[in-house]
């Protein structure tokens, strides 16, 4: 069984294409039905979100199952429409099988192939779209194994590195730095100067934080109370924000005009008005700077501009590059676990082949002995038992060193003795065949089972 | 007793080399680590006291290591305490180390017998003296430390180059708040240490005060802590003087208490 996966990413493919072969709500179930009625695919699993489209599927040909792929992105998900910007849809697509696709999954899982590397959304997406098969039935237990996998080993690489420490966005950045200052952001309370994209998008961190104090102060009133009304934030106008600043502990500006709206002075007199001199932290995110630069020579006060933060946020993604590298050594380990769990799955029919012709060879030479014999009901139980006992004892060396040995690569080379020395062919079906074997090698199989016999009740 | 107090010793030992590495690698986890660490040191050295007081009903605290230890053991406490509201685990660095080497000091016979005030030291108020004060100092020196912290985090975020190293301190208003409690609750104790001090040297010698170094300083210390305390409290001073002040004044109190007696 093969694992396979064909995709297309932020890497290989732009936004307009991305969202074109994108699979949302009730469309995404119903095409992985589809998907796993065809012959050459066993089980899918269907990844869509924003910076990836990716299907993973197990198949015992993976050349079809290829082609059936590419149609199924082609038909299913891109509607047989041209790709958006013209161009072939192979040109977005990647394929990877078996390793290399079991690479990937565990890859993207742990969010090293992220546009962001260690962003932590994907690892949900992962576990919504591992679900979603579930529960449309295209997930079997080799996609389990792999998904499960992927994600315990997102989870290491979260807990063992520091690839996803660090924030890399700059509303992250300034969270994180009042959490620096602040012991608790809870009872802190925040002025927003400004009512644009990116004052919304900073009420939505701190309020995410649990900080629910919150003001908004706008040229425009209009547009402050419609911002403040969304996060339940007061609303006040710009002439407002010297009685506001006294027991603000956050100040995040980011509002149009040229000026200072925070001359030094005005900081420091709220500075001195705060009790025991609290600190107070600015970020200044506007371009033309909102915020006099003065100001952190204060002692208390903390000013951040968008390039302060953009620096920090630079830094943190170099040094999440850089613990990648420890992230894909966990990968590779977690890649190789998994590989050897899937090999050993292999030496399961063999197991049950072996079992299934000794359990036959058994039964065939009991019947015919015991036609010559005259025993009563429990004598017959004993020599049941007898066989059974001599069969189980020579098998259970073989069997436990099969299932032993499979985990790891060479055990593919003793599966494949064992075949041999065994006769197990593929297309020896358990039960008939055995029979006729039985009675062909009737008499060498008599004489081993008397020496083997001995073996067993000396072994005893 | 000693055996104790050794294992207590290595206990904190531990425990500060454990939280300079989660600070420095960083890793959440052996900071973690470093903190439980702390508190089995602690309670180690309770057991080293509580041995101490088995061994003799009048506990040798008078004598200068045993009272440096038991200071040291009363500012492990109190840090713990303090962890349990805020987030400080970062501090067991700095403390863990100097808890050892105060731990250590009986076994070592450094200072022995130095404290010679030549006054009997039966009785309830040599101790109430001994415990008042290396309380009050206990909780000044983690002040101290907390004062250093503060200024390093200070220094770090008016940088503005939190992208390298990675390392993170507590947060400004948690050391701030170490600042503050340690105020509070040390101060009166070390006044209240000053004053059983002269009940004791009344009762032995009829003079409520008596001119020696260590004396002097103590004095002298005292009135940084009471100056520091009406600075933070009536007058407007910041957290960033008030965290230098309060690594000055345990600074300070440090040779007021050991260096005299050294460089005696």
């Amino acid at each position: 069984m093969k694992v396979l996966l064909l995709g297309m990413s932020h890497r290989s493919a732009p936004v307009e294409v991305r969202e074109h072969f994108a699979a949302e709500g009730d469309a995404f179930e119903e095409a992985l039905r589809k998907l796993v009625g065809h012959p050459e695919i066993t089980e899918a699993v269907l990844i869509s979100t924003c910076n990836r489209v990716e299907i993973v599927v197990t198949s015992q040909n993976a050349s079809e199952a290829r082609l059936r792929l590419e149609n199924f992105f082609r038909s299913e998900l891109g509607g047989n429409a041209p790709v958006p910007g013209g161009g072939d849809l192979d040109d977005h697509l990647y394929f990877h099988a078996d390793q290399n696709a079991v690479s990937h999954v565990f890859r993207v899982a742990s969010s090293l192939d992220s546009m962001v590397v260690g962003e932590p959304q994907i690892l949900g997406q992962m576990k919504d779209a591992y679900r979603a098969s579930v529960e449309a039935g295209s997930c079997g237990p080799i996609l389990s194994r792999l998904f499960q996998r992927a994600f315990a080993t997102a989870k290491r690489v979260k807990n063992e590195t520091r690839v996803a420490q660090r924030p890399v966005s700059v509303a992250r950045v300034a969270v994180e730095l009042a959490r620096q200052i602040f012991e608790n952001l809870g009872d802190k309370k925040a002025l927003m100067i400004g009512a644009g994209e990116m004052i919304e998008a900073a009420l939505f961190a701190l309020h995410r934080e649990g900080l629910h104090s919150l003001r908004v102060a706008n040229r425009t009133r209009a547009r402050a109370e419609d911002l403040a009304q969304r996060f339940e934030a007061s609303a006040h106008g710009l002439e407002d924000l010297d009685a506001l600043l006294k027991d603000s502990d956050i100040v995040l500006s980011c509002i149009g005009g040229s000026g200072y709206v925070l001359e030094v002075e005005a900081v420091e007199r709220a500075t001195r008005a705060r009790r025991n001199n609290r600190p107070i932290f600015l970020i200044d995110i506007g371009v033309p700077r909102n915020i006099d630069p003065a100001v952190d020579d204060l002692d208390s006060a903390f000013l951040y501009d968008i390039d302060n933060l953009q620096e920090i946020a630079f830094a943190n993604e170099e040094e999440r590059r850089r613990e990648s590298q420890g992230a894909e050594k966990i990968v590779l380990e977690e890649q190789e676990r998994l590989e050897g769990w899937m090999v050993a799955l292999r030496a399961v029919p063999t197991i049950r082949h072996l079992r299934a012709r000794a359990e036959a060879v058994r039964q065939a030479e009991l019947e015919k002995s015991l036609g010559k014999m005259d025993l009563t009901d429990s004598q017959f139980e004993r020599v049941e038992a007898l066989t059974r006992s001599i069969v189980n004892k020579l098998l259970h060396r073989p069997l436990a060193r099969l299932g032993a040995q499979t985990d790891r690569e060479e055990g593919l080379v003793i599966l494949e003795e064992a075949r041999a020395l065994f006769g197990l062919d593929d297309s020896d079906a358990p039960g008939s065949e055995v029979d006729s074997e039985v009675d062909s090698e009737d008499s060498a199989e008599g004489e081993g089972s008397s020496s083997t016999g001995t073996e067993g009740s000396e072994s005893k | 007793m000693t055996g104790f107090q050794q294992a207590a010793a290595a206990i904190y030992l531990a425990a500060g080399i454990a939280a300079l590495l989660g600070l420095v690698l960083p890793s959440p986890r052996l900071t973690r680590l470093a903190v439980w660490g702390l508190g089995l040191g602690a309670a180690v050295h309770m057991a080293a006291f509580a041995t101490l007081h088995e061994l003799q009903p009048v506990p040798q605290l008078t004598d200068l290591p045993y009272a440096i230890s038991f200071m040291a053991w009363i500012a492990v406490i109190s840090l713990l305490v303090l962890m349990w509201r805020l987030r400080l685990a970062e501090l067991t660095a700095a403390v863990g180390p100097l808890a050892f080497l105060a731990a250590f000091m009986p076994s070592m016979g450094i200072l022995a017998g130095s404290e010679g005030t030549g006054l009997p030291t039966g009785g309830t108020m040599p101790h109430a003296h001994v415990l008042l004060s290396s309380a009050g100092l206990g909780l000044l020196g983690i002040s101290g430390l907390a004062g250093i912290f503060y200024l390093l985090e200070h220094r770090r975020l008016k940088s503005k180059r939190l992208g390298k190293g990675g390392f993170r301190l507590p947060s400004l208003e948690a050391l701030d708040r170490v600042n503050v409690s340690a105020l509070v609750v040390g101060f009166p104790l070390l006044s209240l240490g000053l004053i059983t001090g002269s009940a004791w040297l009344y009762g032995a010698s009829g003079q409520i005060w008596v001119w020696s170094p260590h004396a002097i300083w103590t004095l002298v210390g005292w009135g940084i802590y009471a100056a520091m305390s009406l600075a933070r409290f009536a007058g407007h001073q910041g957290a960033r003087q008030a965290a230098a002040a309060a690594v000055g004044g345990f600074a300070f109190l440090l040779f007021a208490v050991i260096g005299v007696e050294v460089l005696r």
